[in-house]
């Protein structure tokens, strides 16, 4: 720069000319094609790249020495044995008949996280981005990180986790259309997102998120283990890409080389008896006692004594108790609704049709009279609604159909099938009701000249009708069953409880009692019963109405005094309840204790011989209300609430709050931003 | 398939159907990577992959390289070319031809009027090393300004003058397979994870090949610094003071390599005189680093049969920057520790083809090397180009961070500003905008209309990105690689290389010297340029005459010097990876000149009303201003939005929570940011990446260093206030274009 010292001794100088006559023997690369014996011997499902290095091949255990007959949960490693499948199957990746050149295809694969060496530079993420062709919203890999101590006493772990291809895997259970496949080739467990109805619910059962729901697509798709990578036995293109030397790939239980450790936890990562996922680790560098998340998770990691990370309550929303009344309007809604009314639904048809059944007068009268036609019709229509709901948050709900694919595992499959069955129960006892429906009959012979009655007067109609109603009561059952089993998720502890089947249960009898009293006692009423019957009915509806708030509330009180006492992310959760809805949260305990108080006095006072019915209406009316409003309230905080154990997002990637915040702004409307809109 | 599945479900997974590999570098940093770019049938960009056969990365890349292909359509790509009479004014599609006359119209007109030093022209590091070599043909030849220069000035410029000042020449002695050999690796200011991952990869093969101690200095826990086995936490700008305090060390414990310091350098008398004011235990209270640390580290350094230094911006963008470089030269001379396996100074250089600027592009001079000061070197390239040796001016003119300046007080009325964002790169961004303002006429040759230098431009050319064009780049390890014209350039953009000749037809020089065609005639032209020796009569390191582009490729990369194999030599493809080996340097001497470096306090320091130091660098996804990666979504998505670290318990005193937005004032200007608390930064400083536009440079000082004109980003100070939360918001997203 300005510091030269300039001399005259120049003693050799270059040729110079004036105009510059320089020839070009001008080259163009593309003529330059370079041989690849790389793919010799290999399948033709990828192309080896030119001078390929070392570590992107799989190890080929010639020896077989390294590979463990069964992993540590004690199942067979290699997936013939375990299936009974034959060998040498095609996986026909996109249709292509070859057979993988991989010697050892039907073991079960997995990641291998050295987690004291990943620098959290993204390079896996942009791999697999890049080669499934992933939009900025959606990724099969993301890395998280937790961080803890004081400066410069400062330590960050990141996490970069895909799917793990478990040996239990939750996502294939629950998935109701079938979507995924457990392979024998590597145990890989893929997602046909063509199959996907978009229903979300492997996302919930998934502690890892490794399935991503794309709100845009209205799919879900996932890690695909790159097998067509590992059939020419290349590792993964994220392994390939790691840059720290943190990711690596192999048959399972199989320690890499210049590794130590071979580990199935690390602070942040769920419970691994969940799923028993086929990911193994090595961390070996001390870290500080608590490790926290910077994403918004109310959640940290606290070492317990035998050195292992538990989560723990991070207080990140403060003590304060708020409403936020206008978040309980969620994209859960349709949810909200389908749950409600389908157990509503089933209230409505089960009360009063079992009182009958039980030889109860005033609903014996009822089941025989003009009335228990169109309390079946609302009954079907209510469940048709809450279908309907159901399928609305579907992201593909044209695919509705192939929600009863996976009866063989899949609760949500069953759930719908029983719930699809409770409307059919209800049609066909509306049908068989029909005939001796003496409206329907007068319409019948007045418009088509059809006596119904003489038409069917061979058949046993009172037996049919009781038979479909039986029928009904038990696909009822099935789907309220199924509906809970649906939610009893083991990487959702919040919803993990018996509260979930209290609620529900007490919200069939709740509500189903408000729907179906209201025609019953309304129709003893206009068919002029004595009022011995109404008052019979009354006390029959507002007792079971009653339980159900009661079963509603203990459940309620023991998810309480349990969180309050649970450390992981059903506690969280809670929290979450307590402070950011805390003041909600009361308003619903309060109304639903107030309710219990009023519905018991009321139903006390009539069993004491209280008896203006039309007082008893008014306050029984007002009450359902309350509880009308408690149930919806309390329904959209069970969604909203939930926080699922989850791996640790970055600051802002897979961040939830600053998603909501970039949602909330304007910045998710480009697209570059990496946060989807959400389509409901 | 397992759990009694029988029915198989179609598996469908990208294919990416390629026809045709093209070879290219990347683009982005100066670690230099290959990258084949996939063609299908018809010609069409599917897939990008690392060149597994190529030295530099052995088919790594880090994200940016890997999403590096999304680029060539992204949003905001210049289509044709723009003009405009006023900056308020609407711009106006236009020919070619109408705005490269109407540029060399008003380059002249403002020549004309004010003098032909009036007109400026700022490039960049971006560029092709050919394109370099063309722009300085078509500024110093035929446009013939003094004031230009690089934007290299804001990165690399206190590397190139320490070298200069210490070996007598430009040019990173090292390679990066010293990592292979080292015995002690110490790195100052450089967070190789993320500033450059796969040099940190070839870092983290040889340690874990060999395990050898790391020693990192930093002010921040950086993902380096976590992984360090010393960690020293240094107070900002005061690297010279630990340096000297080593040396202290070294020499009173007599454990330099005498030898060495005798045969190859001089000065070490008044070195060792200046370091006896640096006693540690008096140091340790200015640098921050106790003294027993400071014992320890120097002690390993100097005994380590091999030892090397690495550094950064956390040297390079401070008032001591160019003494910053100096000294790791020193310390390493008096170690024994230049120009041997594992033993080297190697600054890691920022941009892509910032080697190609220093060596080529006339920025700080002439074409390889040569000096505008010294008489022979302006008869020798005016011969060669053809022109009278009067044409050039006797003394180099002004850098990057002088011309703004100049532009302020009216010195410089015109400004061609070729692929570089000052409105956003630049410290102090409002001083910027000001002078920018009062430009007569402003050029922009860009990548993308959208850059923000583009606010204030009367005519914009949209410039072909990458590998739309042809031509080489040279990476920090001095390793020459092959850019290939994979694609054409998008739309009416065109090569920067044929907007220099077009340029050039325009001016009467532009007649009398040759501008070819090709990129390799160019190319041809500088391999005649870089035999011989320099003013010494050294031989030239930066010998590039053995290379041609075929030879390049297929070595993937050669490193200079590299010289024609003489007749019955077998070729090798392989230049020297290390400079200095006989210790030979390129000064008169041909000896190392230990320079005795005395520290000044000169940064601006937290105080009462700005009490938080403000430092500034790289995020791993990103590069520079954004202008590419902030549009590639996979990129972007990791920081889509300007943040802030900060010490939690700074936070709480203050009352300001994790991800709210926070208001930084500093005595230029302010800045609204997302707060990220973490205890990688100490309770005093907080550390704000610099790729957002009206962001961190809105705040920052950028004090010169007097020797490289480097401004010190990463020392001022600010103070943090609350602001409301929904008005933050809405400023930050109308702040961000992209």
């Amino acid at each position: 720069m300005n510091n030269v010292t300039i001399t005259k001794e120049v003693d050799k100088k270059i040729e110079t000319k004036g105009a510059v006559d320089l020839s070009v023997g001008s080259f163009d690369p593309a003529t330059m094609s370079v041989a690849t014996p790389e793919q010799e011997g290999r399948s033709n499902h990828w192309e080896v790249r030119t001078q390929e290095q070392d570590y992107a091949f799989l190890p080929t255990h010639e020896d077989r020495s390294e590979i463990k007959e069964k992993n540590r949960y004690g199942q067979l490693i290699d997936c013939v044995d375990l299936s009974g499948l034959p060998k040498e199957r095609s996986m026909f990746i996109n249709e292509n008949p070859e057979v993988g050149t991989n010697p050892n295809r039907n073991k079960q694969h997995g990641f291998f996280f050295t987690a004291d060496n990943c620098i959290g530079c993204h390079a896996c993420e942009a791999a697999c981005s890049e080669k499934n062709e992933n939009p900025a919203h959606l990724a099969f890999r993301s890395v998280g990180y937790v961080e803890g101590g004081s400066y410069p006493d400062y330590k960050r772990m990141n996490i970069s986790m895909a799917c793990n291809h478990c040996d239990d895997p939750v996502c294939l259970k629950g998935c109701p259309t079938k979507a995924y496949t457990k392979h024998a080739e590597y145990g890989a467990v893929l997602q046909d997102p063509e199959t996907c109805f978009g229903c979300g619910y492997c996302t919930w059962v998934c502690p890892y998120n490794a399935p991503q729901l794309d709100p845009v697509k209205g799919r879900v798709s996932k890690c695909n283990m790159c097998v067509d990578r590992l059939e020419v036995g290349l590792k993964p293109a994220c392994v390939s890409a790691c840059v720290g030397n943190a990711l690596d790939f192999g048959v399972i239980e199989n320690t890499p080389e210049n590794r130590e450790q071979c580990k199935t936890s690390i602070p942040g990562f769920p419970d691994p008896e969940i799923t028993h996922p086929n990911i193994r680790f090595q961390q070996t560098k001390t870290l500080p006692d608590e490790m926290n998340r910077t994403d918004s998770m109310p959640v940290k990691y606290h070492k317990d004594k035998e050195g292992n990370y538990k989560p723990v309550i991070d207080q990140k929303a403060g003590k304060a108790k708020h409403w936020n009344l206008g978040k309980l309007n969620s994209r859960e809604n349709p949810l909200v609704l389908f749950t409600l009314f389908a157990q509503a639904a089933f209230g409505t048809f089960l009360i009063p049709f079992l009182g009958a059944l039980f030889g109860v007068e005033a609903l014996t009268s009822f089941v025989h009279s003009d009335m228990f036609l169109p309390l079946t019709v609302i009954s079907l229509v209510m469940t048709a609604f809450a279908l309907l709901m159901s399928v609305t948050h579907l992201g593909k709900p044209m695919r509705f159909y192939r929600g009863f694919n996976n009866l063989r595992y899949s609760p949500m499959a069953r759930e719908g099938f029983g719930l699809a069955l409770l409307s059919a129960g209800c049609g066909i006892t509306a049908l068989f009701s029909l005939p001796m429906n003496t409206w329907v009959n007068e319409v019948s012979i007045e418009l088509f000249s059809l006596n119904l009655v003489e038409l069917s007067a061979g058949l046993p109609l009172s037996n049919l009708q009781l038979g479909a109603g039986i029928f009904t009561i038990l696909a009822g059952s099935g789907g309220i069953y199924y509906m809970n089993k649906c939610y009893q998720i083991k990487a959702r502890p919040f919803w993990h409880h018996i509260q979930t089947a209290t609620s529900f249960l007490g919200n069939s009898l709740s509500l189903g009692a408000v729907v179906s009293g209201s025609i019953v006692v309304t129709t003893l009423i206009l068919s002029k019963a004595s009022s011995a019957l109404i008052e019979q009915a009354i006390i029959l509806f507002s007792s079971v109405f009653t339980f159900g708030l009661l079963l509603e509330a203990i459940g309620l009180i023991k998810h309480n005094k349990d969180l309050n006492k649970s450390d992981n992310e059903g506690g969280a959760a809670h929290y979450i309840q307590c402070t950011t809805f805390g003041k909600t949260y009361l308003l619903r305990n309060s109304l639903l204790g107030l309710n219990v108080l009023l519905a018991s006095s009321l139903l006390l006072s009539t069993l004491l011989g209280f008896n203006d019915i039309n007082t008893l209406l008014i306050l029984w009316s007002a009450l359902a209300v309350l509880n009308a409003i408690t149930a919806i309230i309390g329904r959209a905080l069970f969604y909203i609430l939930v926080i699922p154990t989850t791996m640790p997002g970055a600051f802002f990637w897979k961040n939830k709050g600053f998603e909501q915040h970039a949602r909330d702004i304007g910045l998710a409307d480009n697209p570059a931003t990496g946060v989807a809109p959400l389509a409901h | 398939m397992l759990f009694g599945r029988k029915k198989r479900k179609p598996i469908s997974i990208p294919a990416k159907k390629v026809k045709e590999w093209k070879y290219t570098t990347c683009n982005y940093c100066s670690t230099g990577c290959s990258i084949e770019i996939g063609l299908d049938e018809n010609k069409k960009l599917v897939t990008s992959r690392g060149h597994a056969g190529a030295d530099v990365n052995r088919g790594k890349l880090c994200i940016k390289g890997l999403l590096e292909h999304e680029l060539f359509e992204s949003p905001g790509r210049g289509t044709t070319p723009l003009i405009r009479n006023k900056h308020y004014d609407k711009f106006e599609k236009t020919s070619w031809d109408h705005a490269l006359d109407t540029t060399a119209e008003q380059i002249k007109k403002i020549q004309n009027k004010y003098g032909r030093d009036a007109f400026a022209i700022i490039s960049t590091g971006q560029l092709l090393t050919e394109e370099f070599y063309t722009l300085g043909k078509l500024a110093r030849g035929c446009i013939g300004t003094n004031n230009y220069d690089g934007n290299t000035t804001l990165c690399m410029a206190s590397a190139v003058s320490g070298y200069k000042r210490s070996f007598g020449s430009d040019g990173p002695p090292g390679c990066y397979d010293d990592f292979e050999h080292t015995h002690c690796f110490m790195a100052f200011g450089s967070n190789l994870p993320e500033q450059h991952p796969i040099i940190y990869w070839r870092l983290k093969e040889a340690l874990e090949k060999r395990k050898f101690p790391l020693i990192v200095v930093d002010p921040r826990v950086t993902m380096l610094a976590q992984f360090a086995d010393i960690h020293l936490p240094i107070t900002p700008g005061t690297d010279c003071v630990l340096i000297n305090a080593m040396m202290h060390v070294i020499i009173n414990e007599g454990l330099q390599d005498k030898a060495y310091i005798d045969a190859h350098t001089q000065g070490f008398e008044e070195v060792k005189a200046l370091v006896q004011d640096y006693d540690p235990k008096s140091a340790q209270h200015v640098c921050g680093i106790d003294e027993d640390k400071i014992r320890t580290v120097a002690r390993l350094y100097a005994k380590a049969p091999a030892a090397m230094s690495i550094w950064t911006m956390g040297i390079n963008q401070s008032t001591h920057g160019s003494d910053g470089v100096a000294n790791i030269n020193n310390l390493n001379l008096i170690t024994g520790n230049i120009g041997k396996p594992g033993g080297t100074s190697l600054s890691i250089t920022g941009q892509c083809n910032a080697m190609g600027t220093r060596e080529w592009s006339s920025c700080s001079g002439l074409p390889g090397y040569r000096y505008l000061e010294n008489p022979d070197d302006r008869q020798e390239i005016a011969d060669f180009w053809g022109i009278d040796p009067e044409f050039f001016p006797k003394k180099r003119g002004l850098a990057e961070t002088d011309i703004f300046p100049a532009i302020e007080t009216g010195e410089i009325k015109g400004l061609w500003i070729v692929a570089t964002n000052p409105m956003t790169s630049m410290p102090d961004t409002s001083r910027i905008r000001k002078a920018l303002e009062k430009l007569d006429f402003l050029v922009v040759q860009d990548v993308y209309e959208d850059v923000e230098m583009n606010q204030y431009s009367h005519v914009y050319f949209p410039a072909a990105v990458w590998a739309e064009k042809q031509g080489c780049h040279t990476n920090t390890e001095r390793r020459v690689n092959l850019i290939d014209n994979a694609l054409e350039p998008y739309k009416e953009s065109k090569p920067d290389f044929w907007i220099f000749n077009q340029m050039a037809k325009r001016f009467e020089n532009g007649q009398k010297i040759h501008f070819p065609e090709k990129p390799e005639e160019a190319f041809n032209e500088m391999k005649k340029l870089s035999v011989g020796t320099n003013a010494y009569g050294n031989e030239r390191t930066l010998d590039i005459s053995g290379m041609s582009y075929e030879k390049i490729m297929k070595a993937r990369g050669i490193q200079w010097p590299y010289r024609e194999a003489a007749e019955g030599e077998e070729e090798t493809l392989k230049g020297d990876p290390r400079l200095y080996t006989d210790g030979k340097f390129q000064t008169k001497s041909g000896k190392a000149n230990l320079l005795p470096i005395k520290f000044f306090n000169n940064n601006e320091q937290p105080c009462k009303d700005y009490p938080f130091w403000l430092n500034s660098g790289r995020v791993v996804e990103h590069f520079h201003t954004r202008t590419r990666t902030g549009k590639i979504g996979n990129c972007n998505k990791f920081s889509p939005t300007p943040y802030m670290e900060m010490n939690p318990d700074a936070a709480i005193e203050l009352g300001i929570e994790h991800q709210s937005y926070v208001r930084l004032t500093s005595r230029r200007g302010d800045a609204v940011v997302m707060v990220q608390l973490t205890q990688r930064v100490p309770r005093n400083m907080v550390f704000i990446p610099f790729h957002f536009h009206d962001c961190v440079n809105r705040l920052t000082l950028g004090l010169l260093d007097p020797h490289s004109r480097q401004p010190a980003f990463k020392q001022g100070s600010v103070r943090i206030d609350k602001v409301d939360q929904k008005e933050a918001a809405q400023l930050n997203v109308e702040r961000r274009a992209f």
